[in-house]
């Protein structure tokens, strides 16, 4: 390339007026001096000019090639498409502007979702490299993937192992009042700090000093968020006090603002592992075998897995009771890449997969809709195009301008997606957050942010989108013969009808699955909203008592307080059970047991059918049970079970149980009483089989209290009253409020179901609506010519409704057989387990409605278009055309 | 649309670089000149001498200018440069090989 070349190309670049009128003059010219050549020679001017055009060849065609010549064709090129296409917009603005908020639609649905994406999978931490960060996890025998490591295992894989540079415990997710407020801490050894290498904005960071064992300082770090929370963000808070369980902690540090620690929540504050006793009275004392998150950077140099081999022959000489209980903890202790609580980047897609093929359906009728839309325009547009090829424009050329035109309306849907996501975003958080019962957490969930990968996605899904929908039409149109068009013969219908049957199809069948999925969740959202737990929500409140010095002045302050009328002990919590076994003669029988006492079933109103309740006698240890109504039938079917006595043994070893768990050995109980059946969470519909006798008095049990009055107020009433006995207050949570948060998810996920499924249905009908309106006015002239010739009205809307009727009926077949494939593919797998209970997946009533929705709405979708039809006045149509 | 078949491909940079070696000429008198020598032999579309002119000027070996023309209007005059010379020559000595080659291969084969 030399500077002429250079010089060439800029002015045409930089010059492109001037160029092309160069161009233009240099190829006139030389037909014209042909032209006048050959008039020299005796021809007539007219047959002259004719025939100096025919000897040149299309001049279009000989400028593109010269434009080529350029090397800046394509620069070119698309710059006059861009025109074309500003100018053909103008020309359309109605289609044009259908064609943006249908596809901004669905690019904003599923940028929604990338925006969640984008959060889990590109989370940007303030930790440096923090790839380099494994997890340490030993698995607990019997448990479902509960680790089971110790603050003792910590310190001794910290000296005995050369696996981590370094390495920090934690323990994580300890939910607490402060003054009053509830706040989530995060328990650390001091090097987590060093290891995370975040340096704090203000003051300092803990040091070992405060984490030394049998002692240390009750010091605090504040994060960013606890900072805003509790303090206001209070330049002067380095030094103030907080009361924890009644011991001052001091705040020595603030970290810096996006820093989370290895989690997506970012805890209040952090405090030093060693005083684990003033967050977890019940651990007092016990610190060195508290179960504790181990994670650290590897070593450079050393890889996963030999880490893995290396932790597991330590595991296998760390000092445990039985050599099969070493040989198990040697198995299962694994080391994974940490990355806090966020899914691996592998689940996430897997997680998010389902939703995005969901999303994704919108964006895909959608497109359906837009193609369609643009067949019909393509054969309006025949006239030009058939002129444009006839002259020598190539069809890749005018393939490629509208393409051009496509991809410029899906840029500016892409813009407005962007809008519609950020709108749908904050509107959806603005709504789960109201629907959050606000007694339970503080809920502050932020709009996940839109970074450049949010708009760098919004770009390429408006490509890939552009692709889905223009690329067909552009070749249909493009597929007509240039010569009987510019005859002036248009043909009316350039084929596209098999293709657009097609798109009816498509979209259909993307319908058909979203609504069999948004009937199936509303159908099972409106059976659980029946759902009975078998219990009393209305008045009832659970209060913690998690300090063991503070639980008699707890206790006597709920016998004294006048809106209490009535108290129970049950444990361990809320509706947690833990199982059992129970042996009676030979078999065994798996049970859930629960501990209450025996004002229990009159506090929760659960009716005792037959027998008697606990007396107060019979506390912790007592040999008696009361058993539930089905358990009763299921050991004894022809007893009435009362006075029955059975074996009742825990299912796995007592030394494995975590230690907020009560003691269970095995022994012999009466059955005394014969109770209601509780059913429970509908999320875990776990069904206590067995009561078990316990009491106030003993450790762990919290309060069920029935309230007189307004419970949401007493719950508030109470913390304010029991906060001057103990400023550690455990949760006090309405029942109520239990009941609402379980709805709450379920209507969270019911909703954007049933949301789907409607804008589905929606874009569905309005396509099938405009390509039936479009047909019908096509096919005016046939229709008219049918009608005068006799034809009877009812005929001409079979006619219309015929059109639609084979693509709506293979759409419709080919999604409730995808439909009913996913159904069985979602139930076999663990998550399907897990949300059978509550989405009943395989419900035929659901199948049929989506099934009948969809039928009507396509009637409904051309029962206009056929009126119109029908109401045809055959003379004028005739006329017309 | 290419040249018409029966001018060899590859040869039209050469026969406008031959015919632009004396003379400075507007694109109409090229193809009047080349169809005139070759005694209408080598017809050519008349358009497609547009592009290669333009290809020419890119790889420098012609050079434009806007002038009056014989009949007074504005034409493009296109003229040979230094570099368009030697490629001539280079692509002359080419063409006699080649046509030295082609002659030999008819008559003894």
């Amino acid at each position: 390339m030399d500077l002429r070349d250079v010089k060439l190309r800029a002015r045409a670049l930089l010059a492109p007026r001037q160029a092309e009128r160069d161009l233009r003059d240099e190829l006139a010219f030389h037909v014209d001096r042909e032209a006048r050549k050959l008039i020299d020679e005796g021809m007539a001017p007219a047959t002259a000019r004719a025939r100096a055009h025919a000897r040149f060849g299309s001049v279009p065609l000989v400028a593109d090639e010269c434009r080529d010549q350029r090397g800046t064709a394509f620069v070119d090129d698309a710059l006059r498409d861009l025109r074309c296409a500003v100018r053909s917009f103008a020309h359309a603005p109605l289609a044009s502007a259908t064609v943006v908020a249908t596809i901004a639609i669905g690019l904003g649905v599923v940028a929604v979702l990338f925006t969640f994406l984008n959060t889990f999978l590109f989370r940007t931490d303030r930790v440096p490299d923090v790839e380099q960060f494994y997890a340490v996890e030993r698995l607990q025998p019997g448990t479902d993937g509960q680790s089971s490591l110790t603050r003792a295992d910590f310190e001794s894989l910290r000296r005995d192992t050369s696996v981590f540079t370094d390495a920090y415990a934690a323990v994580s997710g300890i939910d607490l009042r402060v003054d009053g407020r509830a706040m989530a801490v995060t328990l650390v050894t001091a090097s987590f700090f060093d290891l995370v290498r975040v340096r704090p904005s203000m003051g300092r960071a803990l040091t070992a000093a405060d984490d030394a064992p049998n002692g240390g300082n009750p010091v605090i770090v504040l994060s960013d968020k606890g900072w805003h929370r509790r303090f206001d963000r209070d330049p002067d808070v380095i030094g103030r006090t907080v009361l924890v369980g009644g011991v001052p902690f001091t705040v020595v540090g603030v970290m810096p603002e996006g820093f989370r620690g290895l989690v997506v929540g970012a805890p209040d504050f952090w405090a030093p592992l060693a005083q684990l006793g003033a967050f977890r009275p019940n651990q007092r004392g016990r610190e060195s075998s508290a179960v504790v998150e181990i994670a650290g950077r590897l070593k450079p140099g050393v890889s996963g897995d030999s880490a893995r081999a290396q932790l597991r022959a330590w595991s296998a000489n760390a000092p445990a009771s039985t050599a099969e209980r070493r040989a198990a903890a040697a198995a299962t202790i694994d080391v994974l890449p940490h990355r806090g609580t966020v899914p691996r980047p592998m689940e996430a897609v897997m997680l998010f997969a389902p939703l995005f093929i969901a999303f994704g359906l919108i964006l895909l009728i959608g497109c359906a809709n837009v193609a369609n839309l643009l067949l019909a325009r393509g054969v309006a547009r025949q006239r030009e195009i058939g002129i444009r090829l006839s002259i020598g424009a190539s069809r890749g050329r005018i393939v490629r301008q509208l393409m051009t035109e496509s991809l410029l309306l899906a840029l500016v849907a892409a813009a407005g997606g962007y809008v519609v996501s950020r709108l749908a975003l904050t509107g959806a958080v603005v709504w789960v957050v109201g629907m959050m019962p606000a007694d339970i957490w503080d809920v502050s969930l932020n709009v996940p942010a839109a970074d450049w990968r949010v708009a760098l996605f919004l770009v390429a899904a408006a490509v890939a989108s552009t692709a889905l929908f223009a690329l067909l039409p552009a070749l249909q149109a493009t597929r007509i013969d240039p010569v009987r068009t510019l005859r002036g013969e248009l043909v009316r219908d350039a084929r596209p009808g098999r293709a657009r049957n097609a798109l009816i199809g498509v979209q259909v069948f993307a319908s058909a699955l979203l609504l069999i999925g948004a009937s199936i969740f509303l159908r099972s959202g409106m059976a659980s909203s029946q759902y009975d737990q078998g219990f009393r929500t209305a008045d009832t409140v659970m209060i913690e008592l998690v300090n063991e010095p503070t639980r008699t002045a707890m206790l006597q302050a709920i016998a004294a307080d006048a809106a209490i009328t009535q108290y129970a002990a049950v444990r361990p919590g809320m509706l947690d059970t833990l199982p059992g076994l129970a042996t009676i003669g030979q078999g065994k029988t798996p049970l859930r047991c629960k501990f209450v006492s025996g004002d229990y079933f009159g506090v929760m109103g659960v009716p005792m059918l037959r027998g008697r309740t606990f007396t107060p006698a019979e506390r912790d240890g007592a040999p008696v049970v009361i058993v539930s109504e089905s358990t009763a039938r299921a050991l004894w079917p022809n007893g009435n079970a009362i006075g029955e006595t059975f074996r009742l043994e825990p299912d796995r070893p007592s030394e494995g149980q975590p230690e907020d768990q009560p003691a269970f050995s095995s022994h012999l109980v009466t059955v005394i009483g014969v109770s209601r059946d509780v059913t429970g969470s509908r999320f875990t519909g776990n069904k206590p089989g067995v009561f078990m006798p316990t009491s106030l008095d003993a450790p762990d049990t919290a309060a069920m209290v029935r309230i007189a009055g307004d419970p949401d107020l007493a719950r508030r009433t109470l913390i304010e009253h029991f906060i001057k006995i103990d400023p550690n207050l455990g949760r006090i949570v309405t029942m109520r409020t239990v009941a609402r948060l379980e709805k709450v998810f379920l209507t969270i996920a019911f909703s954007i179901a049933v949301a789907l499924g409607a804008l589905a249905l929606l874009l569905t009908v309005s396509g099938l609506f405009s390509v039936l309106s479009y047909l019908v006015a096509q096919r005016t002239k046939e229709i008219g010519l049918r009608m005068a010739l006799g034809a009877p009205s009812r005929a001409v809307t079979r006619l219309v409704l015929a059109q639609t009727a084979r693509p709506v009926l293979y759409g419709l077949v080919a999604g409730t057989v995808l439909a009913a494939a996913l159904a069985t593919v979602l139930l076999s797998t663990p998550f399907g387990a897990f949300i059978s209970p509550i989405v009943h997946v395989a419900d035929p009533v659901a199948y049929l409605a989506s099934v009948v929705i969809i039928v009507a709405a396509c009637v409904a979708a051309a029962a206009l278009p056929a009126t119109r039809a029908v109401r045809l006045d055959p003379m004028r149509a005739l006329r017309e055309e | 649309m290419a040249a018409a078949p029966d001018l060899l491909p590859g040869t039209l940079d050469m026969l406008i670089l031959r015919t632009l070696q004396k003379d400075t000429l507007h694109g109409w008198m090229i193809s009047e000149r080349i169809q005139q020598i070759s005694g209408d032999v080598l017809q050519i579309t008349q358009g497609s001498l547009y592009p290669a002119l333009h290809r020419l000027e890119h790889r420098g070996w012609i050079e434009a200018e806007w002038a009056v023309s014989e009949l007074g209007r504005r034409a493009k005059f296109y003229r040979l440069t230094a570099s368009g010379r030697r490629q001539l020559a280079v692509e002359t000595r080419a063409w006699a090989r080649m046509a030295a080659a082609i002659g030999r291969v008819m008559k003894l084969a």
